[in-house]
């Protein structure tokens, strides 16, 4: 045992501790969890809820989660460029559109639904409005900034028809079921319970969304993250998205009871529950990965031009100043968490 | 406020003679009869069906929403918490702008350079409706109480340093004269003189400000607010209730009156001698 | 006592704010999302004026929030001083009145606009409405006060002349009452504009309250920036204009 070897030895296990505390260190950072997790949400006939109120979210993250109810995806678009959200869940695509066109600093990480036909517009039975032309001289009614409005928008541009013969008006969801109760408006473009309120009320639906979609007004919910806040704890971020994978596969597999979980968290009757969520498309997380919607990690999907297009439109609504190009929207799209997920 | 201080104005009236008004017990009976005869019109309305009582829910309806929030909250929050917190805010922002706004409009009183190189930012403030900025404020200062306590601090502000500059200014020259004249200091003067004649008006603004505060509590929550009464309101909207609507507004009323009787109280304890030459 | 130059001071410190707001966005020290530039604000401001916003043009915008607060601010502070002048004459009426007159006064106008909206829908109606209460019981308070606060000597005075009730009250109280009668008025009208601004917000589809509130929906600072300006200065106007009328008429104040 000469001074050498000791020394050999004292330098292999320092050497060794040293290499085993590094990766030890590696893996804490990479497993990093958030202090708290905050979440702009609304609250809303979709599985969203479901993982909500089970406490899916902060069992997956493995975190506490802070929960900011919010009005309009407006709001989280302000929320997250005040620094005070990191997730933005069901969000619209047209604030989420004017949010990456606005370098607000998110990406978009998965999707809630393909929207559909589940907003769509609803004209007064009596009015015998058949075409397009009809609406001149009409009241619409639609929440503005919403992904109502923007298809209500595109449903006007396609057709040719102005602002000026077809007055558009500003109303939150419930406004347009009291003035559609009085008679104040012709029709409306919004989402259920809205919806299926007025068209209790002497309304039918009058179909757009089969054309507009075709023509690149695609509407969804979407989940986003602050970009930051993603890079730091991807993990967390991962977890986010199962959470709500496995809500959406109750509400697959077990329709009924997803929709009393839902019912008790909205404030609403399962049957109100049920049919609000029969009328949106819920992409399963593994067709979101497809080239149909968002598209595989690196190669954003379709859906990138569909934000693009959106953004575009918002420019020309003034809503928004300016349009980057697709490029900007491919490259917000990270589908790396939601692959993790699927696996 | 501004500049319609008239110094001399207080001075001269004599308040018409206490038969103007009624003996105080008669005129407090006659008011509770009065409300209380609006009441019942407003429950016999409802009952008789002339108007639907889901649109106008009659007082009976409102007091059972208003148990209804006592023993449950409502939405995650006590009412005891909707209350505190929309006080708390109220009176944060009342606060801030009286501590900013009474030296400010004092030294602008005091100062004309001061007046000058301030006065037209917070002339420019005054007319600014707090609403319309809500959306910067919380880009700037966050979804917490932050961005809602600013607003409500941007509110009381402009109305407390233009009183406090006015009250200033509506110091009789003569006093201040007179003061120098038996030899006091500037700072003598100040204290003895200006500051205690320019109580009054600053109180007045207190009291507008204060209302004024008050109102936009409301308006603070109505952004990425989860408590308050303001909030309360707004999300019954929502869903339609309005009964619960109703109580919101009768509390948010009961409580801004209490708020103006417990300044109006404090304005007659600490500035006793107002009305006095 | 010397006379001192003292718009050097104004200027000094617009010059001053001026200059740091410019340095600020030149430098791209703060987000234009946050603080626009000035030349970003000029040129949306020309951009609005040029183009309109949403369907209607900008003067257009401006015009329809002059007329609700004309309508609303009119309405209810020629009614609301007449109730004053009743309750400042009546003890009984004021012993009746005064319990509504004090409730309404705090109470904050956003809450029942929401009430409003749901009993006369969203057009015009509520907000004339509402405004219309806004301003009521400030102009009953100040018209109030201004009888109570009339000078005693005068009232004996023309007594003394064999004046009747009536003309006393044509003759001396309404005109001593006028001045604070103004000062109501000129409250009522911040306290107006200011609700206006609020109701355009939550039940509105133009006006310029509205505009500035749907531009902040997306984060259009830069209109927000113009909006709010534009707010201001038409607030300071309602208060000048407010103030000539106020000089023309009640031209013996302050004697």
């Amino acid at each position: 045992m000469s001074k050498g070897k000791s020394f050999d030895r004292r330098t292999l296990l320092a050497a060794g501790i040293g290499l085993g505390a590094g990766a030890a260190l590696a893996r804490g950072a990479r497993a990093a969890t958030p202090p708290e997790a905050r979440i702009g949400y609304f609250v809303e006939t979709k599985p969203t809820m479901i993982a909500k109120s089970l406490g899916w979210f902060a069992d997956a993250m493995k975190t506490k989660t802070v929960w900011h109810e919010m009005g309009t995806g407006a709001e989280i678009n302000t929320g997250i460029a005040a620094g005070g959200l990191d997730f933005g869940l069901a969000i619209g695509s047209s604030p989420v559109a004017a949010g990456i066109a606005e370098g607000l600093g998110y990406q978009l990480i998965g999707m809630v639904d393909n929207i559909g036909p589940a907003e769509e517009m609803t004209v007064r039975a009596a009015a015998n409005i058949t075409k397009p032309a009809d609406f001149i001289g009409k009241k619409v009614g639609t929440p503005f900034g919403s992904t109502s409005h923007f298809r209500l928008m595109g449903f006007l541009a396609v057709n040719h028809l102005s602002q000026s013969q077809v007055t558009v008006l500003d109303m939150s969801p419930e406004q347009i079921v009291a003035a559609w109760k009085r008679g104040d408006i012709d029709a409306a473009y919004v989402w259920s319970p809205a919806k299926a309120e007025i068209l209790a009320d002497g309304g039918k639906v009058y179909e757009t969304y089969k054309e507009l979609d075709a023509d690149g007004y695609v509407i969804a919910d979407l989940i986003v993250v602050r970009t930051a806040f993603g890079r730091r704890y991807p993990d967390a971020v991962a977890g986010f998205l199962s959470a709500y994978g496995k809500a959406l596969d109750l509400y697959v597999t077990d329709p009924d009871k997803a929709a009393g979980v839902v019912a008790q968290a909205a404030g609403v009757s399962p049957a109100v529950a049920k049919s609000n969520l029969a009328e949106y498309d819920f992409v399963s997380l593994k067709d979101q990965l497809t080239p149909e919607w968002l598209g595989p990690p690196g190669h954003a999907g379709k859906f990138a031009a569909v934000l693009h297009g959106t953004a575009e439109f918002l420019v020309q609504q003034k809503s928004i100043r300016s349009a980057p190009p697709l490029a900007t929207f491919a490259a917000a799209i990270d589908t790396s968490y939601l692959a993790k997920v699927v696996g | 406020m501004g500049d319609e201080a008239r110094p001399g104005r207080r001075a001269e009236k004599g308040r018409l003679p206490a038969a103007r008004l009624l003996p105080g017990s008669s005129r407090t009976w006659l008011g509770a009869a009065s409300v209380l005869l609006a009441l019942a019109a407003w429950q016999g309305v409802v009952a008789a069906g002339l108007v639907p009582g889901d649109l106008v829910p009659p007082p009976t309806a409102v007091w059972r929403a208003f148990v209804e929030i006592l023993r449950h909250g409502y939405r995650d929050t006590t009412l005891g918490e909707d209350i505190g917190a929309t006080l708390g805010r109220a009176l944060a922002g009342f606060g801030l702008g009286a501590l900013l706004g009474v030296p400010l409009g004092l030294w602008m009183g005091m100062s004309r350079r001061a007046s000058a190189a301030f006065g037209w930012i917070v002339q420019f403030m005054r007319p600014l409706p707090p609403l319309s900025f809500l959306v910067l404020l919380i880009l700037w200062l966050g979804l917490g109480e932050a961005s809602k306590i600013a607003l409500l601090t941007m509110t009381a502000f402009p109305i407390i340093t233009s009183a406090s500059q006015a009250a200033v200014r509506g110091v009789p020259e003569l006093q201040i004269a007179v003061a120098r004249s038996l030899g006091a200091t500037p700072r003598q003067v100040f204290g003895h003189v200006v500051l205690p004649a320019s109580l009054p008006m600053i109180f007045t603004g207190l009291n507008i400000a204060l209302a004024a505060t008050f109102s936009t509590v409301v308006a603070a929550e109505l952004l990425a607010a989860n408590d308050g009464l303001g909030w309360m309101v707004l999300s019954a909207s929502k869903f339609l209730r309005n009964d619960i609507i109703m109580v919101g507004i009768v509390l948010l009323g009961v409580l801004g009156m209490a708020l103006s009787r417990f300044l109006l109280l404090l304005d007659r304890r600490l500035v006793h001698w107002r009305g006095r030459a | 006592m010397k006379t001192e130059l003292l718009w050097p001071f104004t200027v000094a410190t617009a010059a001053l704010l001026f200059a740091a707001w410019t340095a600020a966005s030149a430098l791209n020290l703060v987000n234009p999302l946050f603080l626009p530039g000035p030349g970003l604000l000029f040129s949306s401001f020309l951009d609005l004026l040029l183009n309109g916003y949403k369907g209607y043009s900008l003067p257009a915008h401006i015009g329809i929030s002059l007329m609700r607060v004309l309508l609303g601010f009119g309405s209810g502070a020629i009614v609301g001083t007449l109730i004053g002048l009743g309750m400042g004459a009546a003890p009984l009426f004021d012993a009746l009145a005064a319990p509504f007159v004090e409730f309404l006064r705090p109470l904050p106008q956003l809450a029942y606009l929401v009430l409003l909206i749901v009993w006369f829908g969203i057009g015009e109606t509520s907000k004339i409405v509402l405004l219309f209460l806004t301003a009521l019981p400030v102009a009953a308070i100040a018209a109030r006060d201004g009888v109570r606060n009339v000078p005693l000597q005068r009232i004996q005075a023309a007594r003394a002349l064999g004046a009747s009730p009536a003309q006393i009250f044509r003759h001396v109280i309404f005109p001593s009452a006028l001045p604070e009668i103004f000062i109501g008025a000129r409250l009522a009208v911040g306290i107006v504009y200011a609700t206006l601004i609020a109701a355009e917000i939550i039940a509105g589809s133009n006006g310029i309250g509205w505009l500035v509130f749907d531009a902040g929906r997306f984060l259009r600072s830069d209109y927000v920036f113009v909006g709010v300006l534009l707010i201001g200065l038409m607030g300071l106007g309602l208060d000048f204009a407010l103030r000539t009328i106020e000089r023309k008429v009640v031209h013996w104040a302050g004697k």
